[in-house]
């Protein structure tokens, strides 16, 4: 089990006392340890002896209609902002983007070299749906090496929420990535000095070269 | 990470005029018929702080452009001076309408202004018929914009949100110095290439390492 494809959800929602949408509106929360929804115990990081890659990040997609759409509607299961700050945006959905962070940097970065808020969850939506399909494929992956710590950051910009609090499924973020430990993370580490793109394909080609050479 | 898969997402959502970054208080503003908006520095809408260019160590793929597909809208690239698409006759077009390249991929083509309920919104969902193949290449030292226009326009009193998206992957450092290469050689730049090219002057340097051992 040295290489593992593993899957994290995130749900605003998702925690013992329901809190309110307002004083996240605007702010960059980590899906780890931002202290709304499911959290974990610490910060991801990669020990070591470990190499993570990155493939897939996801979030509640928002879908824009008219500046004259009143509050709550739902438009293809999304409801329409305005409940809690009174700001008629006629944006369906939390108009929220997904950033990733490797230690202190920043990945998505607007033409002028700012980070920006991320990934827009219109462009890469979960869960998928026929109403809502991607645009965007996070190719070429991002690389967590050993050692590094990472976190994807969620900033949402529409209080399009049943109530004045987080509901279920109303904001939600999803990633995606292989872990890659012990033997398979020295592996990993030498195919990124060769200048071969990380995945288990690549991993097990080059246990296979290794296997021919002994032979 | 010298090879970075970016995105930029502009919508004519603002709280003010020439606004840099996305607010909470942002409302949706008019877009007049027919006129070519930069979504990086129009004014209109979510900007950034400078005109989009590559620096002398940077090279731009541009993989995908896609616009809402609603009120006629399309989406044009501007190479320095040059536009991208163009009518067979040569003559200057608005670009892929986003009918054909839809942004958000399943988005309705209508909707009905006259309406203020969630029925205003058209029950289609717009798939993609254009795929940006072969890339746009921006090359070192090099401004590029992005211009959306919209054929209806939108009212003033019932404003639509309309939206552009933009995605590119950034070569940066040597990576930037490798996607030039083979540009001369010819050879398509993405990232599986890129690596290609690494490769292969790892495989050059160790034979000739090994042809030297044999030498000594």
């Amino acid at each position: 089990m040295s290489m593992r494809s593993q899957v994290y959800e995130w749900d605003a929602a998702r925690e013992t006392t329901p809190q309110a949408v307002a004083g996240y509106l605007g702010n960059r929360t980590s899906i780890f340890v931002g202290g709304l929804g499911n959290n974990i115990t610490k910060p991801a990081e990669t020990t070591a002896t470990e190499f993570v890659v990155i493939e897939d990040i996801a979030m509640t997609p928002s879908l824009g209609t008219l500046s004259t759409m009143p509050a709550t509607q739902t438009v293809r299961g999304l409801i329409t902002a305005g409940t809690t700050n009174g700001i008629l945006s006629g944006v369906a959905g939390p108009r929220g983007y997904v950033q990733v962070r490797i230690n202190t940097t920043d990945y998505f970065l607007d033409p002028d070299n700012i980070p920006n808020d991320g990934i827009p969850g219109a462009a890469s939506p979960y869960p998928r749906s026929i109403n809502f399909q991607p645009s965007f494929n996070l190719y070429p992956d991002v690389y967590v090496l050993p050692g590094q710590v990472w976190d994807a950051l969620v900033t949402f910009y529409c209080d399009s929420f049943a109530t004045a609090n987080f509901a279920a499924g109303e904001l939600q973020c999803f990633v995606k990535y292989t872990l890659y430990d012990g033997p398979d993370a020295l592996i990993a580490n030498k195919l990124l000095e060769m200048g071969i793109s990380i995945n288990p394909g690549n991993v097990d080609w080059y246990k296979r070269s290794l296997l021919q050479a002994q032979a | 990470m010298s090879m970075r898969s970016q995105v930029y997402e502009w919508s004519n959502l603002q709280a003010n005029a020439n606004q840099l970054r996305r607010t909470t208080s942002d409302l949706p503003v008019a877009v007049v018929a027919n006129r070519e908006y930069d979504i990086f520095t129009g004014g209109l809408g979510n900007n950034i702080t400078k005109p989009a260019e590559t620096t002398a160590t940077q090279f731009i793929v541009i993989e995908d452009v896609a616009a809402s597909p609603l009120l006629g809208g399309a989406v044009q690239i501007r190479i320095n001076t040059t536009d991208y698409f163009q009518n067979p006759d040569v003559t200057d077009m608005s670009g892929i309408p986003g009918l054909a390249s839809p942004y958000p991929r399943g988005a309705p083509s209508s909707i009905d202004t006259a309406l203020a309920t969630a029925g205003a919104v058209g029950d289609q969902n717009i798939l993609k018929s254009f795929d940006l193949y072969p890339d746009v290449y921006v090359l070192p030292g090099q401004t590029f914009q992005i211009l959306y226009s919209s054929r209806d326009g939108t009212a003033a009193s019932s404003t639509v949100i309309v939206s552009c998206f933009l995605k590119y992957t950034l070569y940066d450092g040597p990576d930037a110095l490798i996607a030039n290469k083979l540009l001369e050689l010819g050879v398509t730049i993405n990232p599986n290439n890129v690596d290609w090219y690494k490769r292969s002057l790892i495989e050059q340097q160790q034979r000739s390492r090994a042809v030297a051992g044999g030498q000594a």
